[in-house]
């Protein structure tokens, strides 16, 4: 897939105006932006996301006068999407995200994680930390236990992604971006108007939808889940972190709720700046861009001033 | 949800199976895995040839179960709509069939999964064949 699959969304040029490039990682061909000059930054998205989900964080970044990176995970957006399941593993899509950033080379990294780019994110940045300067994490897990009471649910969480219903109702029926991020942002009017469609246009058939139902099953619910072991080192590994941190969370997100999560960061990396309330549900960005951008770039400011390498 | 009934392989000539949904990961939940093996003896028939159902249109449909190296059996499955050999499918009609042996499923694969809970599902997120 490429930046044509945009084409005919009304305004599309206007809301993502940014240069489409691609790298091959890992085995597989990687669509990025790569706006701007200065210490750079890292946007991560997640599931059914992609790149798109930070249009109104990338321009005031890049005017703070920061280089701003936004790979979009394979398996998502302009990225190639692999066909078979087995294709997608945590460490793999860590090894992804390493990949791009050794090829372009980021020093003094500022990792921004939401979703899915938690893990891999935070994944990358733990194995990586002479690449990273500082962390944000938003609307995110990295432990073993289930993220959410409601990923533990059987309605709506887990006859969602079962066996066979898992590619009917994400694969067929594509949900997720149809239906699960306007029921997961604040302004749903605005939501459905100006973002709605740029969601839909990535992820255009069922085939290309195989991550939306992947991911979930990835999430671990108990002692057996694949990851289990990858999320207790990350956990482990963050709460030995020196590296600053921002915690920027949604007022309105029920799903990985304020009270449980960012808190939870905040107690695992007690150093944390934050957390930070914006508007936002899980799609945070999609309500609060700009906000989330003057946070980020007032957190990096402030490390400047006091000298943090 | 109308009913879901299995049957004998149908009569091949000038019909063709139609892919119409693929599961990678048919143990995920490994109850789902019993529910095939059970229903379909397959501790038994291995892949020596698919399991067939009729749906509620009347279209007979083939499941194709998949073996993979490592996996207990069966790791994957297939469903293929068996249609006229050179007519192509009516996608309304193959969804409403699917929605149905979903429901099939998940009532045979039983508590805690529900068909309610599938139905609430499919509503939440408007899918056309619960409405």
């Amino acid at each position: 897939m490429t930046a044509d699959a945009l084409e005919g969304i009304e305004g599309i040029r206007d809301k993502w105006p940014f240069v489409a490039r691609y790298a091959r990682v890992n085995g597989w061909r990687m669509h990025y932006v790569d706006e701007g000059a200065g210490d750079p930054i890292l946007l991560l998205h997640g599931n059914p996301s992609w790149g798109f989900l930070y249009r109104d964080v990338i321009p005031p970044l890049v005017k703070s006068g920061r280089r701003v990176i936004v790979p979009d995970m394979i398996g998502f957006g302009l990225s190639e999407k692999p066909a078979r399941e087995h294709a997608h593993s945590l460490d793999g899509h860590i090894a992804n995200l390493t990949a791009l950033v050794r090829q372009l080379d980021l020093q003094r990294l500022m990792v921004v994680c939401h979703d899915w780019g938690g893990p891999t994110g935070l994944g990358f940045a733990m194995s990586n930390p002479n690449r990273v300067r500082a962390l944000t994490v938003m609307s995110t897990w990295a432990w073993p236990t289930p993220p959410a009471e409601f990923h533990t649910r059987l309605f709506p969480w887990r006859t969602m992604h079962a066996p066979l219903v898992g590619p009917y109702l994400l694969g067929r029926h594509n949900i997720l971006a149809r239906r699960g991020v306007y029921l997961s942002v604040v302004g749903r009017d605005k939501f459905r108007r100006e973002a709605q469609a740029a969601y839909e246009a990535v992820l255009p058939d069922p085939e290309t939808r195989l991550l939306t139902w992947v991911w979930p099953r990835w999430i671990p619910l108990d002692e057996t889940a694949r990851a289990r072991a990858r999320f207790a080192w990350l956990e482990a590994e963050l709460a030995k972190s020196k590296l600053p941190t921002l915690i920027i969370w949604g007022r309105e997100d029920e799903v990985f709720d304020a009270a449980t999560f960012a808190e939870r960061f905040k107690r695992l990396i007690p150093h944390a700046d934050g957390p930070h309330m914006v508007t936002g549900r899980h799609f945070l960005q999609e309500d609060s861009g700009p906000e989330i951008a003057a946070l980020i770039a007032g957190f990096l400011d402030r490390l400047d001033q006091q000298g943090v390498e | 949800m109308a009913e879901v009934t299995m049957i004998a392989r149908p009569a091949r000539e000038d019909t063709r199976q139609a892919l119409v949904l693929t599961e990678d990961r048919l143990g995920h939940y490994p109850e789902f895995r019993a529910f095939f093996v059970r229903t379909f003896d397959l501790d038994r028939v291995r892949l020596s040839e698919p399991g067939f159902v009729r749906a509620p249109s009347g279209m007979a449909y083939a499941l194709v179960f998949v073996g993979r190296s490592g996996e207990p059996f069966p790791a994957g499955l297939e469903i293929h709509a068996i249609v006229d050999a050179l007519e192509p499918l009516d996608d309304a009609v193959v969804d409403k069939d699917l929605w149905a042996i979903l429901g099939w499923m998940i009532g045979g694969v039983g508590a805690p999964w529900t068909v309610e809970v599938l139905q609430a599902t499919g509503q939440l997120y408007r899918i056309p064949a619960c409405t």
